[in-house]
C-alpha cells in the first residue's frame, strides 16, 4: 500500500456519520416495507410482504423506521440551524454557480472532451445535488407519510382530496428516492470507489484529489483541518435560537399529539362493522 | 166357578205365550250347528240375523231382473260358516254388515234398482269398503269402469270369501282363469296367477294408479307419535307436470322408484315427528342426484343440521316433495325457495337494485341467491373468509366488461377498489391468510349487503350518505373526509384532478431523473474505462 494510499484526511465529523447510518438504516427498511405495498398486488411483493410477517407486522416495522427517520431529520435540522444561525457558519452545502460548471466540466472530462477534471471543494456538484435530493424526498415523504398515518386528521384540516395525493405523491416519490440512490448513490461510493469516509470519518489522498481537489489544495497549503469550527458564539443569538426552537418544537410536538390522538380507526382494527345475519 | 175358569184360561194362555217365546228361542236353525246361533258380542243370545237365516237358509224364492236373469236368494250356511267371515273370522259377520242400509232389507224387503245380475254384483261391491277401508288397489279397473268393472267379489267371492292363505294356496285363481280368458287377458294359466297372488299380488307392477288410487283421495293424514301430521293427499296433476313427471328425460319416476320400500299395508312409520321423517327420505334424492347431494354436505345447512338444528333445510325443503319445478324457470323461482325461510333477507333483497330488476324487470343479468351464494354448497356467509373473498364475488360481475356496458356501468370499480387503502389491505390480507379478521371496508360495508341501492338513489344511495357511511367505520370522519374517497374513478384531468396531476409529474420527472443519473454514471464509466486502457 502506498503512502498515498495510506494519506488520509478528515471529511465526517461523529455526529454526521451516525447521522448518516440512522438515515441509512431508516431509509433502507422504509424502502424494504414500503415498496412491496405499492406494488401489492404483484405476487413478488406479496410473497416479501408474507416474508417480513404479513401487511400488519410491514406497516409497523414501516412507521417504526419513519419515526427514526423522522427523528434523525429532526436533530439535522435543529443542528444545522444551530450551525447557521448562532455558530454563524458557512453553509457549504449551498448550491452556487461553480456547481454548475463544474458539472458541465466533469461531463465534459468524462467524455474525453477536455483533458482536466474540475477541482472541486469539500462538497462537490455531486454531492449537492444529492443532498437537496434527499432533503426534498424527505419533506415530501414525512409530510405525505404523515397525512397517510392519520388521515382524518389531516382530512380536519385540509381538503380530502390531500389523502389520495400524499398516497400518489409517497409512492411515487419513494421510486424516485429508491432509483436514485442505486443509480447514483451506491455507484458513486461502492463501484466508482470503495468509499467508506460515511463510516470511517476519513477519505483517502486519491479520491480526494479526484473529487475535492480545491479542499485537498487548501489542505495542502498549510489550511485548517476543521476550518470552521470554534467561530465565536452571539450569546444573543443563541437565546434566539433557544426560545423560537423550544417555542417551534412545542408547537410541532402538539399539533403530533393532536392528530395522532384525533382517532383511532384508521390504524387500529377494530370488529367488521357490518352486522351479518 | 166361571170366574175361577177364566183366571185359569187365562193364566194358561200366558204360560202358553211364554212356552212359544221360550220353544222359538232355542230352535235350532240351520243344521246342528250351535256357535251361529250366539251373537259375537254377546255370547248366548239370539243373533240379530236370525230372521234373515230362518227365511234365506232355505227357500226356493228367485230374484227376477228386469234383464230377464233370475238369482235365486237361498244362501248355504255351512259355507257362510266356513267363509273368511263365518264362525271361524276373529270377527263374524252377521247379514245385516253387508246387506245395508238396514231399512232396504226389511220385510218386505225393497225392491232391487240393479238392472242385472252383474249390476247388483258390482253394486254390492261398494259395501266391502265399509269395514276394508283401505283395500289393496289393483291395477285392475275398479267396479265404476265402464268397460271392464271388476268388483271385490269377483275375485274374494261373496258369501263364499276367501282367506289370505286360500288365496295364496291358490284355492280362488279359478275367479281369475275365468275372468282372464273372458275378457283376453294373456296370463291367465292357473300356476302363473297363483304366483302373482303369492308374491303380494301385483307388486311387480306397481303403478303410480296403484298408489294414486288411495293417496288422491283428499284430507289423507299421516299422524306422528308427536301429534305432527303430515297430508299424504298427492296432487296427481303436480307430480305429472313436477320434473320427474312426464318431461323428465330419463322418463317419468314412478311413486315406488322413491318409495321403494313401500310395500301395501305400509310398514308403521316410527319415527316420532314429522321433520324427524323427512330427514330419514333425504337420502333418497341422493340416488339419483348424487353430486349435489354430497356438495349439500359441505353447506352452511347440513353444518346447522349436524349441530341439532333440525329444521335446517334439506333437499325437500327447497324444492318440494311431490311438485319439484325447475328451479331456474322461471329465473326468480330458486330466490323464491330460499324465501321460505329467509324471509327478511329476502325482503330486503326484493327492494335492492338487484332484486328490483329481477322481479320487476325479468332481468337475467342480476345476482340472485344463488349466484352469490352458492347452490347446494353455500358456504356460510358469517365466516372472515367469505367477509374477504366477498370482493371477488362482485367483481364476478362488475369487472366483466361485456356485461356492464349493458348497463352503463364502469368495470372500474374493482381495480379501483383494490388500488386503494381498503382494497389492498384486503388483496393482501386474503393472500396472507384468507381466514383472518378483517375490519376494513369490502363492497357490501358501503353499498349494503342484501339492501344494495344504486348510488344516486335519492334515498339510500351512497353519494348522497357518503360522510355517514364513512363514519360507520370512522365515527371522527368530517365534512372534508369523503373527498378522500376517489370514487372508483380512475385519476384523470375530470375526476381527482390533482392526484392525476400528481401521477403526471412523478411520470415525467422518474424518468428524467433515472436518465440523466445514468448517463452521468455511463460518462463516468466510459472516462474510467479510457483512462485505465491509455494506462
Amino acid at each position: 500500500m502506498s503512502r498515498r494510499e495510506m494519506e488520509k484526511f478528515p471529511r465526517f465529523r461523529l455526529m454526521a456519520r451516525i447521522e448518516h447510518i440512522i438515515l441509512l438504516v431508516s431509509f433502507t427498511v422504509l424502502l424494504i416495507t414500503g415498496v412491496p405495498q405499492r406494488y401489492a398486488t404483484l405476487p413478488i411483493a406479496q410473497g416479501a410482504i408474507d416474508f417480513m410477517g404479513g401487511i400488519e407486522t410491514v406497516r409497523v416495522i414501516h412507521r417504526a423506521a419513519a419515526f427514526l427517520l423522522v427523528l434523525g431529520t429532526a436533530y439535522h435540522l435543529f443542528v444545522s440551524a444551530y450551525r447557521w444561525f448562532v455558530r454563524r457558519e458557512r453553509v457549504r452545502i449551498m448550491p452556487e454557480r461553480k456547481d454548475v460548471t463544474d458539472w458541465w466540466q466533469t461531463v465534459l472530462h468524462n467524455l474525453g472532451i477536455i483533458n482536466e477534471p474540475p477541482k472541486m471543494k469539500k462538497f462537490n456538484w455531486g454531492e449537492k445535488f444529492e443532498y437537496w435530493a434527499v432533503v426534498w424526498g424527505t419533506a415530501v415523504m414525512v409530510v405525505t407519510g404523515f397525512i397517510l398515518w392519520n388521515p382524518i386528521s389531516a382530512a380536519h384540516v385540509f381538503p380530502g382530496q390531500i389523502i389520495p395525493i400524499a398516497k400518489t405523491a409517497h409512492s411515487a416519490e419513494a421510486i424516485l428516492a429508491g432509483l436514485s440512490i442505486i443509480i447514483w448513490h451506491l455507484y458513486n461510493v461502492l463501484v466508482k470507489h470503495r468509499n467508506w469516509s460515511m463510516f470511517s470519518g476519513k477519505l483517502s489522498r486519491d479520491i480526494m484529489e479526484e473529487e475535492h481537489a480545491l479542499e485537498l489544495e487548501r489542505i495542502d497549503a498549510g489550511g485548517e483541518l476543521w476550518p470552521h469550527e470554534g467561530g465565536p458564539i452571539d450569546p444573543r443569538r443563541k437565546r434566539v435560537f433557544i426560545i423560537v426552537g423550544a417555542f417551534a418544537g412545542i408547537i410541532v410536538l402538539a399539533v403530533l399529539i393532536w392528530a395522532f390522538t384525533f382517532e383511532q380507526t384508521a390504524i387500529t382494527t377494530l370488529p367488521p362493522i357490518t352486522p351479518l345475519p | 166357578m166361571i170366574r175361577l175358569q177364566r183366571v185359569l184360561l187365562l193364566l194358561a194362555a200366558v204360560f202358553a205365550l211364554v212356552g212359544v217365546v221360550l220353544l222359538l228361542w232355542h230352535v235350532p236353525v240351520v243344521g246342528a250347528g250351535t256357535p251361529m246361533l250366539q251373537s259375537a258380542e254377546n255370547p248366548g243370545q239370539t243373533p240379530a240375523d236370525l230372521g234373515c237365516r230362518l227365511c234365506h237358509s232355505d227357500t226356493d224364492a228367485e230374484l227376477t231382473f228386469p234383464s230377464g236373469e233370475t238369482l235365486p236368494v237361498q244362501v248355504d250356511m255351512t259355507v257362510l260358516a266356513q267363509s273368511a267371515h263365518g264362525h271361524s273370522a276373529e270377527t263374524p259377520l252377521q247379514c245385516q254388515d253387508c246387506h245395508r242400509p238396514i231399512n232396504d232389507y226389511q220385510v218386505p224387503h225393497a225392491p232391487v234398482s240393479a238392472e242385472s245380475i252383474r249390476d247388483y254384483t258390482l253394486q254390492r261391491s261398494v259395501t266391502c269398503e265399509n269395514c276394508h277401508v283401505e283395500p289393496h288397489i289393483t291395477n285392475h279397473p275398479g267396479p265404476d269402469d265402464p268397460d271392464t268393472p271388476v268388483g271385490c267379489t269377483d275375485c274374494h267371492g261373496s258369501h263364499d270369501v276367501l282367506t289370505v292363505e286360500q288365496l295364496r294356496n291358490g284355492d280362488g285363481t279359478t275367479n281369475c282363469v275365468t275372468c282372464h280368458e273372458a275378457v283376453d287377458v294373456t296370463s291367465h294359466t292357473e300356476t302363473e296367477l297363483t304366483q302373482v297372488i303369492r308374491t303380494g299380488l301385483f307388486t311387480n307392477s306397481l303403478t303410480d294408479g296403484y298408489c294414486l288410487a288411495c293417496h288422491r283421495l283428499p284430507d289423507r293424514e299421516l299422524e306422528f307419535a308427536n301429534g305432527d301430521t303430515v297430508s299424504t293427499t298427492i296432487d296427481g296433476l303436480a307430480l305429472r307436470q313436477s320434473v320427474h313427471g312426464d318431461t323428465n328425460p330419463t322418463g317419468q319416476i314412478r311413486c315406488v322408484e322413491c318409495h321403494g320400500r313401500y310395500e301395501f299395508p305400509h310398514p308403521e312409520v316410527i319415527v316420532e315427528s314429522a321433520r324427524e321423517y323427512t330427514h330419514t327420505r333425504n337420502e333418497v334424492c341422493a340416488e339419483c342426484h348424487q353430486d349435489q347431494f354430497n356438495e349439500t354436505l359441505d353447506s352452511v345447512h347440513a353444518i346447522a343440521l349436524e349441530d341439532g338444528d333440525l329444521e335446517a333445510a334439506v333437499c325437500t325443503d327447497c324444492h318440494g316433495a311431490h311438485d319439484t319445478t325447475h328451479p331456474d324457470e322461471p329465473i326468480q323461482q330458486s330466490s323464491l325457495m330460499c324465501r321460505e325461510c329467509h324471509t327478511e333477507i329476502f325482503d330486503q333483497y326484493a327492494e335492492s337494485i338487484h332484486g328490483e330488476a329481477l322481479f320487476e324487470e325479468n332481468n337475467e343479468d342480476v345476482p340472485t341467491c344463488i349466484r352469490c351464494h352458492g347452490v347446494h354448497n353455500i358456504d356460510d356467509p358469517t365466516t372472515n373468509l367469505f367477509r374477504i373473498q366477498s370482493p371477488l364475488l362482485c367483481a364476478d360481475c362488475h369487472a366483466d366488461t361485456e356485461l356492464m356496458s349493458k348497463y352503463d356501468i364502469s368495470t372500474d370499480v374493482f381495480d379501483t377498489y383494490v388500488a386503494d387503502f381498503h382494497g389492498t389491505t384486503i388483496t393482501l390480507f386474503e393472500h396472507q391468510d384468507p381466514n383472518v379478521e378483517s375490519n376494513k371496508a369490502v363492497c357490501y360495508d358501503c353499498h349494503g349487503v342484501h339492501d344494495i341501492k344504486a348510488v344516486d338513489d335519492p334515498h339510500a344511495g351512497i353519494k348522497d350518505n357518503l360522510l355517514v357511511t364513512c363514519q360507520k367505520c370512522h365515527p371522527d370522519a368530517t365534512d372534508n373526509f369523503p373527498d378522500a374517497w376517489t370514487s372508483h374513478f380512475k385519476p384523470s384531468l375530470e375526476n381527482n384532478t390533482m392526484v392525476y396531476l400528481v401521477d403526471l409529474f412523478y411520470a415525467i420527472v422518474i424518468p428524467l431523473t433515472v436518465v440523466f443519473l445514468t448517463f452521468m454514471v455511463g460518462t463516468d464509466i466510459y472516462r474510467k474505462i479510457r483512462t485505465g486502457a491509455r494506462r
